[in-house]
C-alpha cells in the first residue's frame, strides 16, 4: 500500500538495486554525493510551522526563516514577533515567545468555531492565516509492534470518520543503551585517588532519543468505514541500539484537513520521493498565511488547528529477544590491560581521557586500575544519564 | 574536309571557337600533321603525345579520315575541325576523357541534366566540380542500343538482366524506370526485364528496393539489350544505409524523414547487444531521449505522448520492455523503420509530434529462414518463409530466459525476490489472392512484469491485432483496408500487508478500420485519399481488494469513449523536373461519448472542489463533446540540380489523447486521458526548411532542416495534483502553450570502408501555461523550458569494416544535460530540513556523453552453408562515465545533501550470439 495514492517511485536504495542490475558487472551503487550549483542568494523567506491545541495542551508556533541550499548554518530564527490567535467570535489569544523564534500558548478552545492566527513581525510586516475549523482526531486505535525478520515494525491502527479522514502522526523514541564498558568508579582530582560514583555521577545508563522523526501521513477514505490499519511507523533494523533494553515510543496522531494534507504530501514528495526514475517533479509549496503587508512575499507554511490524540508504549530487550546490538562508536572499544598502579593515577586518570574500569587486587589490596578509554565507557558523551519525566521502568 | 579544316583552323587561330563542351583544356596545344589517318590512329597518336584519352565506338568512326594540320591548336578545335558537319559530337571532360558520340544535334542529344549540371559547377570550385563531373560521368556513360531500324521510327523495347554487383545473381523485384513518361518496368525472380521506350535518348533508373539507385543514359536507336548490374543492400559490409533511396534524400519532396533499415540498425552498438529500433532511431537529429531508462523519445522538441508508433497498422502505446532497456520489436521481424519528424503523410494523424512506422517482415517467399540469438538476457528465435506459392508469414518471439542477474543481486544487496522479466511475439501473414488482392494478418502481443520486492509487482502488456486486404483495381488505382484492435493495459499488485492488498488496472482499447487509396490520376498527379475511423475506449483505472483480509475500498474511475474519425486527400504534383509539391488535408471529428457523468464548473475560475456546481449523466452512446477541425500537409521541393535540393513545409496536427505523467521520463504506470469537456485536444503546427546536397557520387550527403513549431493545449500539472483514480482530473491540470525550434545538421558517408554519420542538432523546447488558465501559473506565466529541453545534441555513428566478415562500430552521444527544477532555499520542518523550489527547470543536470563500441564479427557468407552465424560483442558507455539521469536534494537524517543518480554507471559488456538458416 505504500505506493497508491502517492506516487510510484522506487525507494532510493531500490533505485540502487536496478542501477546495479543494469550495471551488471558492478553492483556498484550509481547514487554519488554531488553538490550542484544553486544559488546563494539567501531569500530568507518566511517559515511558520505549527498546530494548534484545543484541548488546554501546549500549542507551539515557530517561526523562522529559509537559507541558502548550500549553507551549513543554523536557520535563523524570527525572533520579537507578535503571534496571537482570533477566534471568528471574536477572541483573541496572545502567544508567548518562551524560546527564541518558539512562541507557546496554552489554552482550551471551543471546538465548534473557526479561528485565525494573526503574525505581526518584528519588522513590521502583517501575516494572517486563513480561517481554520479545529479537528478532533479520534483516539489512537492501537499503538503496536510486530517482531519479524527485519526487526520490529511499530505500527499504529485507528478508525477515521467523516470529519477525520487524513491523519498526520508524529512521534518521539526515547531509549536506554549501555556504553562498551560499564565502570562505577571516577578518579578524583582533590584526593588524587578513585572513587565509588554516586547515583547521579552514572555514566553507565544513558537515554538516548530520536530528535528527526519522519512525518507520516495516511488518507483512510480509501479504506473500508475509514479504517485504517497497522500503518507502518517506525522500522527497527536488526541490531539497532534502540532495543538494547528498554524503549519508549510516543505517538501523536492528528486529524487534518485535505489541504493540509496536500501540503504535507508535497512536502514529503519534494523532499523524499525525489530524484528517481519515476519520482514526480517537484511541486510548488502552499502555504495557508497571507501575507498582508506585501502581497508579492513568499510565505512558507501550513497551520492547523484541532485535537489530538496521543498513545505511548514500551518495549523491552526481553519483547524482543533475541536482540545482539552493534553500536558503530564502540566498535572498537575493550578495557585496557595493563595496570594503572596507585601512584600513577594522576598522570593516567588526571586529563579524564581515560577512566578507571575496574581494580585490580593483590590479596585484598586494590594495587591500581585497569584503564578503559572514556568515550567507550561515558555514555554521557552520547546520551543523557537523566532519566525523563515520563519515563516508567 | 580537309581543306575545309584547313580554313577553320585559321578562323580558330584569329578568334577563339567558343563551343559548349570546350573546358579549358588551354594547358596542352597540340601541333602536328595529320594526313588523311583513320580517327582511331588519330585518336592513338594523341593519346601517346598526350594525357587525352578517348571513347568512342570503332565501327562507327571506321569511315571517319582525318586530314588536318594543327599548330599550337586545343584538342577542342581539332576535334571541331573534324567532326564539322558530320553527326559526331565530343565532349572532354576534365580528366582529359574525350568522349565521341553519335546521334541527333547537340543541343537535345543528351539529357538535359546533363549541361546544366555543369553549368551550375561552374560556379564552384575546380576540386568540386571534378568531384561532380566524376559523378556525372558515372551516370551519363552513355550507351548506344539497337541496331536501327530506319523502318520502325517509333517505339523499341529494351530487354536485360539485372544482377547483383556483389555476387552476380539475378535482382528480383528491381524497378527500371525513366522519369519522362513515367515507363517503368520490373525485373521478375530471373532478373530479367523488358521496357517499351521511344526511340532515342533515355536517362534509365534502376532501383533495387532498399538499394541504390543506378542511373544509365542510354540512345536507344531500335530493340536492344542492357545489362545492368547494381549494388544490392543484403550483407554489405561496406555500406550504412540508412536511407532506402539515396537519390530520395535530394528528390522526395517530404521533410524531416529519416528512414533505418535493420541492417544499418545492426551496426549501432546497442545495450546488451541486441538490436533496437528506438535506441535507433536516438541517433538521428532531432531525437532524443530524457534520460537512459525513459521509455519514450522526443522529436523536435515534443512530448514523448505525441509520438504515434505504428507496427504494421497497429498503434503500439508502449514500445518498451524492462524500463526502457528494450524496445518492444523483435529485430528479426522488422525490415526498416520510417521516422516522420516534419512532413507526416496525410494519411497519419492523431500525434502532434512525429509518426514511427515500424514496418514487419511478411517473409520471404522463396525460402524458409529461420533466425535466433542469444544474449546475456534474452533469446529470441524467428521463422519466416512461404507456405505456399501466394502465401507467407514470419513468426517469431523473443523472452528473458532467466532472471539470473536479479538473482546474483540478491546475495550482494538486501534486495530479495525482486524479478523483471517480459516477452514479445509477433505474427505476420500475407496471402495472394490472384493478381489483384493481398490479404495481411498482424498479431503482436507484449507483457512485462517486474517486482523490486514481495510488496509491489507491475506488469504491463500491448495485444495488437489486424487484418488488411490490398486491391489492385487497376494500374491506377489501388486500396488498402485494414481492420483492428491495439489494446494496452497495465497493473499494480500490492500485496504489503494483507489488511491492504489490492489490484490497480488500467486498460486501453481502440479499434479501428482504415481505408486508404491511392490513384495516379496521371504523370504528374499522384492522388492519396481515404478515411480512418478509431473508436476509443479507456478504464482510466480501478482499484479493488485482493483477499478476504483486505479492507481496501474498491473504486473504478467511470470508463471514457469516444470516436476519432478523419478524411484526407493529398497529392504528389510533380510541377515540373525541378519543382514537386505535395499537399494534402485531413478533416478530424472526434466526439466524447457518454456513458459518462461530467462535471459542471462556474465559468471564468478554475476549476477546484469549490467551483464544481454541478454534474450531469450522459447515457449511451450520448455525445457529451465534440471537436472538429482540419490539418493541412503542405512540403515542397525544389530541384536546385540533381544533386542538391531545398524543401519547405508546414503542417498541422491534433491529438486527442494524452498520457498524464508527472515524470520527466515514461513511467510504465502513467495512464492516458482522453479529451473531454474540459480537456481540449492538443493543436501543433511546425514549418520548415531544408537544403539537401549529395557530394562525389552519393558518397556524402549533407542536410539541414530548420523547423519552428508552435503547441497548444497541452498539459502541465498543478501542484500536488493526483494522477491516480483520480475522479476530477480537470481540477489538476494546466492548460499549457508549447514552443520548439532548432536546426539539424547531418553529414553521411554511404560508401567506403568507414561509414557512418554525424549530426548537429540544435534544439530548443519550451512550455507557457496559458494566458487563459487561472488556477496556477508556473513562473508567472513565462515560457519555460519542458524536461526535454537539451539545446545541443552531438551523434557520431561510424562502422568501419576491416573485412567482410568483421566490422567494428563506435557511437558518441553528447547532449546538454536536461533541465531540471533545483531547490532555491532550505528550511527546517516537521523536524527535517526541507527545500523550497522556486523556478521550474531553472537548472540543469551535468551534460551527457557517452561512448559505445561493438564489433560484429560474421560467419562465412558461402551460399550454401547451413547456418551463418555472427557474433556481436561490445561495450555500452566504454568510458563509464557516470552521467547523471538526475540531480536532487533529499534529507539525511534531517539534513540535505546533494545526489546524482545514473543509470549507467559502469562500462557495461555485453554479447549476442545470432544465426540463420
Amino acid at each position: 500500500m505504500k505506493r497508491i495514492g502517492k506516487t510510484y517511485c522506487l525507494p532510493i536504495t531500490k533505485l540502487t538495486v536496478l542501477c546495479a542490475a543494469i550495471g551488471i558487472v558492478l553492483l556498484g551503487a550509481c547514487r554519488d554525493p554531488f553538490e550542484p550549483e544553486v544559488t546563494e542568494t539567501d531569500l530568507g523567506i518566511l517559515v511558520v510551522e505549527g498546530f494548534i491545541e484545543t484541548n488546554g495542551e501546549e500549542s507551539k508556533i515557530i517561526l523562522s526563516r529559509t537559507a541558502p541550499v548550500g549553507q551549513s548554518s543554523q536557520f535563523s530564527k524570527e525572533t520579537r514577533a507578535s503571534v496571537r490567535l482570533n477566534s471568528e467570535s471574536g477572541e483573541t489569544w496572545f502567544f508567548e515567545e518562551k524560546n527564541m523564534g518558539e512562541y507557546s500558548l496554552t489554552a482550551t478552545l471551543d471546538n465548534n468555531t473557526r479561528y485565525r492566527l494573526e503574525i505581526n513581525s518584528a519588522g513590521g510586516r502583517q501575516y494572517l492565516s486563513e480561517w481554520m475549523q479545529p479537528v478532533v482526531s479520534p483516539e489512537i486505535g492501537e499503538l503496536g509492534f510486530i517482531r519479524d525478520q527485519n526487526g520490529v515494525e511499530i505500527y499504529v491502527s485507528t478508525q477515521g470518520n467523516e470529519a477525520a479522514q487524513y491523519f498526520l502522526w508524529t512521534y518521539e523514541e526515547h531509549w536506554i543503551f549501555r556504553p562498551a564498558v560499564r565502570t562505577v568508579f571516577k578518579y578524583n582530582p582533590e584526593t588524587k585517588d578513585v572513587e565509588p560514583r554516586r547515583d547521579d555521577e552514572r555514566i553507565d545508563l544513558c537515554w538516548n532519543s530520536n530528535v528527526f522523526p519522519k512525518i507520516i501521513l495516511q488518507n483512510a477514505a480509501r479504506f473500508e468505514n475509514n479504517t485504517i490499519l497497522q500503518r507502518e511507523l517506525v522500522r527497527i533494523r536488526p541490531n539497532d541500539e534502540r532495543l538494547m533494553q528498554r524503549y519508549s515510543i510516543l505517538v501523536k496522531q492528528r486529524a487534518i484537513n485535505q489541504e493540509t494534507y496536500d501540503f504535507w504530501e508535497i512536502l514529503r514528495r519534494n523532499s523524499d520521493d525525489i530524484g528517481g526514475i519515476f519520482s514526480p517533479l517537484p511541486s510548488l509549496i502552499r502555504s495557508n498565511i497571507e501575507p498582508i503587508s506585501n502581497p508579492e512575499e513568499t510565505v512558507i507554511g501550513f497551520v492547523s488547528i484541532g485535537q489530538s490524540a496521543s498513545k505511548r508504549i514500551y518495549i523491552d530487550n526481553a519483547d524482543v529477544a533475541p536482540w545482539p546490538v552493534t553500536i558503530e562508536d564502540y566498535k572498537f572499544c575493550r578495557m585496557e590491560t595493563d595496570t594503572i598502579l596507585v601512584a600513577n593515577y594522576s598522570s593516567a586518570f588526571g586529563s579524564g581521557q581515560r577512566l578507571p574500569a575496574a581494580p585490580v587486587m593483590v590479596e585484598t589490596t586494590t594495587i591500581g586500575f585497569y584503564p578503559v578509554r572514556r568515550d567507550c565507557a561515558d555514555c554521557t558523551l552520547r546520551g543523557s544519564n537523566v532519566k525523563p519525566e515520563f519515563w516508567e521502568d | 574536309m580537309s581543306i575545309r579544316a584547313i580554313i577553320l583552323l585559321i578562323l580558330i587561330g584569329i578568334g577563339r571557337l567558343g563551343f559548349a563542351q570546350e573546358i579549358s583544356q588551354d594547358g596542352q596545344r597540340i601541333t602536328g600533321l595529320f594526313p588523311g589517318i583513320s580517327f582511331e590512329r588519330f585518336a592513338s597518336q594523341i593519346e601517346s603525345k598526350t594525357e587525352f584519352r578517348f571513347y568512342f565506338d570503332e565501327k562507327a568512326l571506321s569511315e571517319t579520315q582525318v586530314n588536318i594540320s594543327a599548330k599550337e591548336n586545343t584538342l577542342s578545335q581539332i576535334l571541331t575541325g573534324i567532326f564539322e558537319g558530320s553527326e559526331f559530337r565530343f565532349f572532354i571532360d576534365e580528366r582529359k576523357r574525350v568522349f565521341i558520340t553519335q546521334g541527333a544535334p547537340l543541343d537535345n542529344s543528351l539529357n538535359p541534366d546533363f549541361f546544366k549540371t555543369l553549368e551550375d559547377q561552374q560556379t564552384l570550385d575546380s576540386l568540386q566540380r571534378q568531384k561532380d563531373i566524376d559523378r556525372v560521368y558515372s551516370r551519363n556513360k552513355l550507351y548506344i542500343l539497337g541496331e536501327t531500324n530506319p523502318s520502325k521510327t517509333g517505339t523499341a523495347t529494351l530487354r536485360g538482366n539485372i544482377t547483383s554487383l556483389e555476387n552476380g545473381t539475378p535482382v528480383n523485384g528491381a524497378i527500371v524506370f525513366e522519369k519522362i513518361n513515367y515507363t517503368r518496368a520490373i525485373s521478375n525472380d530471373k532478373g530479367n526485364y523488358e521496357i517499351k521506350l521511344p526511340t532515342g535518348r533515355h536517362v534509365l533508373f534502376i532501383q533495387n528496393l532498399g538499394g541504390f539507385v543506378e542511373q544509365r543514359q542510354i540512345n536507344l536507336v531500335g530493340d536492344g539489350i542492357l545489362d545492368i548490374s547494381i549494388e544490392e543492400n543484403i550483407i554489405s559490409l561496406s555500406e550504412v544505409t540508412i536511407s532506402s533511396e539515396k537519390m530520395s534524400n535530394i528528390g522526395r519532396p517530404e521533410m524531416g524523414v529519416q528512414k533505418l533499415n535493420i541492417a544499418s540498425m545492426k551496426k549501432i552498438p546497442a545495450v546488451l547487444g541486441e538490436v533496437d529500433v528506438i535506441r535507433s532511431i536516438l541517433t538521428l537529429p532531432g531525437v532524443q531521449t530524457v534520460g537512459e531508462a525513459s521509455v519514450g523519445f522526443n522529436v523536435r522538441g515534443g512530448a514523448a505522448d505525441q509520438n504515434l508508433i505504428l507496427y504494421n497498422h497497429s498503434t503500439i502505446y508502449n514500445p518498451s520492455h524492462l524500463f526502457g532497456l528494450f524496445s518492444a520489436f523483435n529485430p528479426d521481424l522488422v525490415e526498416s523503420v520510417d521516422l516522420y519528424k516534419a512532413g507526416v503523410p496525410v494519411k497519419y494523424g492523431g500525434r502532434l509530434s512525429s509518426v514511427l512506422n515500424v514496418n514487419g517482415k511478411y517473409g520471404n517467399p522463396d525460402k524458409v529462414t529461420v533466425r535466433g540469438g542469444i544474449g546475456l538476457l534474452t533469446g529470441r528465435l524467428s521463422v519466416d518463409g512461404p507456405l505456399g506459392p501466394n502465401t507467407s508469414f514470419s513468426l517469431g518471439a523473443r523472452s528473458t530466459y532467466s532472471d539470473w542477474l536479479l538473482k546474483i543481486l540478491e546475495e550482494n544487496t538486501d534486495f530479495q525476490n525482486g524479478a523483471a522479466n517480459f516477452y514479445d511475439f509477433d505474427l505476420h501473414f500475407s496471402q495472394k489472392i490472384g493478381q489483384k488482392n493481398v490479404l495481411r494478418f498482424n498479431g503482436y502481443g507484449s507483457r512485462d512484469r517486474f517486482r523490486f520486492d514481495p510488496d509491489t509487482t507491475f506488469q504491463y502488456q500491448n495485444q495488437n491485432f489486424n487484418l488488411g486486404w490490398t486491391h489492385y483495381f487497376n494500374e491506377k488505382l489501388e486500396m488498402e483496408v485494414v481492420l483492428g484492435r491495439d489494446s494496452y493495459e497495465f497493473g499494480i499488485e500490492g500485496r504489503d500487508n494483507p489488511s491492504n492488498a489490492y489490484n490497480f488496472g488500467f486498460e486501453i482499447k481502440q479499434n479501428f478500420a482504415k481505408a486508404n487509396f491511392r490513384y495516379e490520376l496521371d504523370e504528374r498527379h499522384t492522388l492519396q485519399f481515404g478515411i480512418n475511423a478509431l473508436q476509443y475506449q479507456l478504464s482510466p483505472g480501478s482499484i479493488a481488494p485482493e483477499g478476504p483480509e483486505s479492507i481496501v475500498v474498491p473504486k473504478t474511475v467511470s470508463q471514457e469513449q469516444a470516436f476519432e474519425t478523419s478524411i484526407f486527400l493529398g497529392d504528389d504534383f510533380e510541377v515540373n523536373d525541378k519543382i514537386t509539391v505535395n499537399y494534402g488535408a485531413r478533416y478530424v471529428f472526434y466526439s466524447f461519448v457518454g456513458p459518462n457523468t461530467v462535471n459542471i464548473y462556474q465559468e471564468g475560475v478554475p476549476r477546484t472542489p469549490a467551483s464544481l456546481i454541478g454534474e450531469r449523466t450522459y447515457g449511451s452512446g450520448e455525445t457529451i463533446q465534440s471537436y472538429s477541425g482540419p490539418e493541412f500537409r503542405i512540403s515542397g521541393r525544389y530541384a536546385i540540380n540533381n544533386i542538391s535540393s531545398v524543401k519547405l513545409g508546414y503542417n498541422t496536427n491534433r491529438q486527442f489523447i494524452h498520457l498524464l505523467t508527472n515524470n520527466a521520463a515514461i513511467a510504465p504506470t502513467d495512464i492516458w486521458k482522453l479529451s473531454d469537456p474540459h480537456i481540449k485536444p492538443q493543436w501543433g503546427d511546425q514549418i520548415s526548411l531544408g537544403y539537401y546536397r549529395n557530394f562525389k557520387v552519393d558518397k556524402y550527403e549533407f542536410s539541414v532542416e530548420a523547423y519552428h513549431r508552435n503547441m497548444r493545449n497541452l498539459i502541465d500539472f498543478r501542484s500536488g495534483a493526483v494522477l491516480i483514480l483520480n475522479e476530477a482530473l480537470e481540477q489538476s491540470v494546466l492548460n499549457t502553450d508549447g514552443r520548439a525550434y532548432g536546426a539539424e545538421f547531418l553529414l553521411r558517408k554511404n560508401q567506403g570502408k568507414l561509414s557512418g554519420w554525424v549530426s548537429y542538432t540544435y534544439s530548443r523546447s519550451l512550455l507557457r501555461t496559458a494566458a487563459a488558465e487561472t488556477a496556477e501559473k508556473i513562473n508567472n506565466g513565462e515560457w519555460y523550458p519542458s524536461n526535454f529541453d537539451q539545446p545541443h545534441n552531438v551523434v557520431l555513428v561510424t562502422n568501419y569494416a576491416w573485412s567482410r566478415r568483421f566490422s567494428t562500430s563506435l557511437l558518441g552521444n553528447y547532449s546538454t544535460g536536461r533541465p531540471i527544477t533545483l531547490p532555491v532555499a532550505k528550511f527546517n520542518y516537521g523536524g527535517s530540513e526541507r527545500v523550497y523550489f522556486s523556478e521550474r527547470n531553472a537548472y540543469r543536470i551535468p551534460d551527457y556523453f557517452r561512448l559505445d563500441f561493438s564489433m560484429n564479427i560474421e560467419g562465412n557468407h558461402k551460399v550454401r552453408k547451413l547456418a551463418h552465424s555472427s557474433w556481436s560483442i561490445g561495450v555500452y558507455n566504454l568510458l563509464g562515465r557516470r552521467n547523471p539521469y538526475s540531480v536532487y536534494f533529499t534529507p539525511v537524517n534531517g539534513v540535505l545533501k546533494g545526489y546524482q543518480l545514473s543509470i549507467f554507471a559502469e562500462p557495461i559488456p555485453f554479447i549476442t550470439y545470432n544465426f540463420r538458416f
